[in-house]
Parts: structure tokens; sequence; C-alpha cells
């Protein structure tokens, strides 16, 4: 479905991707790990056309995408919900979510998918007069997931959506996106908690210094001893 | 003097409903797109003069040119964000900055072009209700100040649902708000903010009409009216629609009541005072949250 092929990124003169391959296949779950500063953030953020690629290709259902810009990406049914969330602070719940389905397509369904994001979701449907920027940080982020459900994905990336929740949250969060997975949407998940991600996933890339070091099925990387020791501190 | 000062504060409030209609386009421009456009009022007197002209020329009424100068002015606003603003915005760090010099610029053209096009020689709008007034009580409205007023509260009005109930409205309020999750709900930032952009100039339209409905005005005077302007808006908060209409009714109500206690000549003295002193110590603007 998606193909990241030698892909290369910099930010002015400084390059922060070399020659990343990557690739997820429809309905699965896709975990990126890798520490701070690796690249995980870039490498979203290129495919979802913030920024632009040196060099390499990115593929969608076939279909070239690197270098457009995102609401062309967006319409093709690749969501981003970013780090961050970067939502509507003063504007309504109601209104965040219905942004999400700004899209003809989406527009036509936002009905249909406001229902189903507050059964996802039931805590945003008590809380859709408030406005975004009031919310507590679980809520802010099933708003970003909410929103980007709106939009119809095809392939769902989420950079962080558990950052600085608590555990209980982290938990509800990753129990929707595998319920959302169990439905059949593809995702693609960058987490800090990548005991829980490699719990959910199909398959996992490990990314470094901005190359993709290692890559395989989840079962796999969870009982190697380096990643074990790198990442899940056992 | 009570009898002279309700007199003033309601002829104040009414020129400040122009006067927030003259800024909010402005106001709009600088908080949603970034652009300090210091030729808006430059806009707004070449409404003025075509209303004027049509007129005098044709007999029709400033007011009903006013349909046919919206559309006009939208996509002069549209043509100038796409082929100046954009191309300066690839270019410039401080967009605010490159764009004030760029429309200083075209504001000189503009007063250069309607100079050669009018003259100097100040216009007064005669029109077929110039003279009508009005008895409230005690105190007498005259009919353009009434309009002027009608014309702020429609245009704010109707920007304000735009706003807060259209799809298209939204889009512009998320853009501002937030710029990368717009684009990542599928907003085209660069369509929404020129549309922006080309509604800001429209109301430019309305606003210059309005003031021509009560003061006489030439090529210059639209760096007078900007320090209206600069006023509203920063009283108000940048960007703010409300804001600024509350901005106009209180720089209004202060136009009103200096006039009862200070010679005609100061007003812009102290007008332009008061920017000084607002900006020392609240540069982000009295009512902004
Ligand atoms: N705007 C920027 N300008 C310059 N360099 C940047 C910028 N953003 C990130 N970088 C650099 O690019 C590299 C990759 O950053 P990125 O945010 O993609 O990492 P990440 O894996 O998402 O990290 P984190 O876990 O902290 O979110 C880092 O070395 C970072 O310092
Ligand atoms: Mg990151």
């Amino acid at each position: 479905m998606l193909h990241v092929e030698h892909l290369n990124v910099a930010y002015d003169t400084l390059q922060v991707l070399w020659d990343v391959l990557l690739e997820v296949r429809e309905g699965e779950i896709v975990a990126l790990i890798g520490s701070n500063g690796a690249g995980k953030t870039t490498l979203l953020k290129t495919i979802s056309g913030l920024m632009k690629p040196l060099y390499g290709s990115i593929r969608f259902m076939d279909e070239t995408i690197a270098g457009l810009p995102p609401h062309d990406i967006c319409q093709r049914g690749v969501i981003h919900v970013p780090e961050g969330r970067a939502l509507f602070p003063r504007m309504r719940v109601i209104e965040n979510l219905e942004l999400g389905a700004y899209l003809p397509a989406a527009r036509a369904q936002r009905h249909h998918m406001l229902e189903r994001v507050y059964r996802l979701f039931p805590r945003l449907k008590e809380r859709w007069r408030q406005d975004a920027g009031t919310l507590s940080g679980g809520e802010q982020q099933m708003v970003a997931i909410g929103r980007a459900l709106m939009a119809q994905p095809k392939l769902l990336m989420l950079d962080e959506p558990s950052l600085g929740l608590a555990p209980v949250l982290t938990e509800a969060i990753m129990d929707v996106l595998a319920q959302l997975n169990a439905e059949g949407m593809t995702i693609l998940l960058v987490s800090q908690e990548v005991q829980q991600a490699l719990d959910i996933a199909h398959r996992a890339y490990v990314i470094e210094n901005g190359r993709i070091v290692r890559s395989g099925p989840a079962d796999e990387l969870r009982a190697d001893d380096a990643i074990r020791s790198a990442y899940l501190g056992l | 003097m009570l009898y002279e000062l309700a007199q003033s504060l309601t002829s104040g409030l009414l020129i400040g409903g122009a006067l927030a209609v003259l800024s909010v386009g402005f106001s709009m421009a600088w908080g949603i797109t970034h652009v300090l456009n210091v030729a808006h009022c430059a806009f707004a007197v070449l409404a003025a003069y075509l209303g004027y002209w049509a007129l005098n020329r044709w007999g029709i009424d400033p007011l009903l040119a006013l349909p046919i100068m919206l559309p006009a002015f939208f996509l002069l606003g549209v043509a100038m964000h796409t082929l100046l603003i954009r191309a300066t915005a690839r270019r410039a760090h401080d967009l605010g900055l490159a764009t004030m010099v760029l429309t200083f610029g075209l504001g000189v053209v503009m007063e250069n072009g309607m100079l050669l096009a009018w003259t100097p020689d100040p216009r007064v709008l005669k029109t077929a209700y110039s003279a009508l007034t009005l008895r409230v009580g005690p105190v007498i409205v005259q009919a353009p100040h009434l309009i002027a007023f009608g014309l702020a509260v429609i245009t704010i009005g109707a920007l304000y649902l735009f706003a807060e109930r259209t799809f298209m409205g939204k889009a512009v309020r998320a853009v501002w708000q937030q710029p990368m999750g717009a684009a990542l709900s599928g907003i085209d930032l660069d369509r929404v903010t020129t549309i922006a952009y080309g509604m800001a100039v429209a109301t430019a339209a309305v606003g210059g009409v309005a003031m021509s409905l009560l003061y006489t005005f030439d090529p210059a005077t639209h760096l007078s009216w900007l320090v209206y302007v600069f006023l509203v808006v920063i009283l108000g908060g940048v960007g703010s629609m409300l804001g600024s209409a509350l901005a106009g009714l209180i720089i209004g109500l202060i136009i009103g009541i200096s006039s009862v206690f200070i010679p005609l000549a100061w007003n812009n003295l102290v007008l332009s005072g008061l920017l000084i002193v607002l900006l020392l110590l609240r540069p982000q603007g009295l009512l902004q949250r």
C-alpha cells in the first residue's frame, strides 16, 4: 500500500534521513520505533507532505506522492495525526472533528463518521461543545484521532499518540488502534511505548540516526536481545 | 452641555461603526494571512471615489454600486495575493515586514493613480439622503451616519456568520489557529488564505463607502484613515472581528467625547497619542483574550 524507497530528507543543510526503506501493506499495523531525534517525526512529515524529500520515492496505492502538498496527500487517504496533536484550540470539539471531514468525499459521510467517532470515544460526545484547548491531554488525543478518522483514512499514521498520557489512557488508545485495525484500517504507528506498540503491531522498523537498522515481524523484534536492552529496558 | 454630550456620543458611536468596518479587513489580513496591508485604506479611498463617480456620472447611489464593487475588490485582493504576496512569502522570512514594505509601495502608486484620475481636490459626497435627519428624543441623528453604521453592522455580522457557520469560514479560522493541523485535515492553505485575503480587501470597499458618507476625502486621505485603523486593530486585537467591532465603537466614542472638549484640529493628535500609549502599555491589544 505504502512504499518508501531510498528516502533522503534534510532540514536546510542538515540531513536527517538516509536512504530509508519502508513498506506498509494493506491491513497491517506497522510500528516505527527509535530513540529521541532518530528521525521518526521527519519520516511521517515527509510522507504526509509537510516536508519535501531531497531524494527518493514515496508511493501510495501505486501512485507517487512524494513532493505533493499535504491536502493532496490527505485526499488520497493518507491521514497523519501529528506529534503534539495540532488541534484548533479555540474551536469546539465538534468543529475540530468536522474539519477533519473538510474534503468533499469525507464531508458527504460526516454524520455517519461522527457517530462512529463518538462510539469509539464516548467522552468526546459529552464534551462536544467545549473548546479543544480546554480539554485534558488524553481527551485532546482522542480529538486528534477522531479528527483523522473523520477524513476516512486508508492509511492512518500516528506520531506518539500516547506521549505524556497516563498508562491507563495509553492502553485505551492502543486498544482503539487495535480495534480500528480489526475493522480493516491500515496503521503506521510511531511510539515511545515500545512494548505496547510491538504488542499490537504485525511488523516493526527500528530507526537510528536517520537510518532503518532493523525490521521484521513484531514478535521477532520483541524477542530480540538487542532490542530488549535498547528499547524495552530489559 | 449634557445635551451636547449626548449628541456627540451618539454620532461618535455611529462613526465608530464606520471605523470598525474600515478596520475589520485590515485586522483579518494581518491576523489570518500575516499580511500587513498598509494600502488597505488606499483601497477604501478608491472605493469612495468609485462610489462618488457612480453617483455623479450615472446617478447611481454608492450603496447600490457596492454590490458591484464587492466582487471586484474581492478579485483584486485575490489577484494581489496570488501574484504579489505569495511570491513575497516564498522569499521573505518576516512576511509582516516584507508585505508592509510591498503594500506601502502599492499605496503610493494607488495614491498617485487617484491623483491623476481625480485631482487632489477634496470630494464631498452629496447623496439624496445627505441632509436627512432623524430625531430620537433630544438627539438628532443624521441619515448618512445611520447608514454608515448599518453598513458596518451588516458587513461585520455577515463576516461573523461566515466564520462561525460555514465550512469555508471554519477552515479560515483553522488555518489561523493551527496551519499544520489545517493542512493535515485536507485544507489547501494557499487557497483558503487567498480567499480570506480577498474578503479582507472586499471589506475595504464597504469601509471606504461608509467613511465617504461621513467625511470629505482626497487621494491622500488614506494615510489619516490608516491611523484610525491601526488604533482600532491594536485595541481590538489583531485578527479578531468582534474585537474590531468593539474597538471601533470605543474609538468612535472617544472621538465623539473629545470633540466636545477639545478643538477638532487636535483630534488626530489625541488619537495618535493614544495609539502610542496603547502600544507602550498593552502591545497585544486591550481586548485580546
Ligand atoms: N525544524 C528542524 N530544524 C532542524 N533540525 C530539526 C528540526 N526538527 C528536527 N530536527 C532534527 O532532525 C532530527 C530528527 O528529528 P525528528 O523530530 O524527526 O526525530 P524523532 O525521532 O521524531 O524524535 P522524538 O522521539 O524526539 O520525537 C533530530 O536530530 C532533530 O534535531
Ligand atoms: Mg518525534
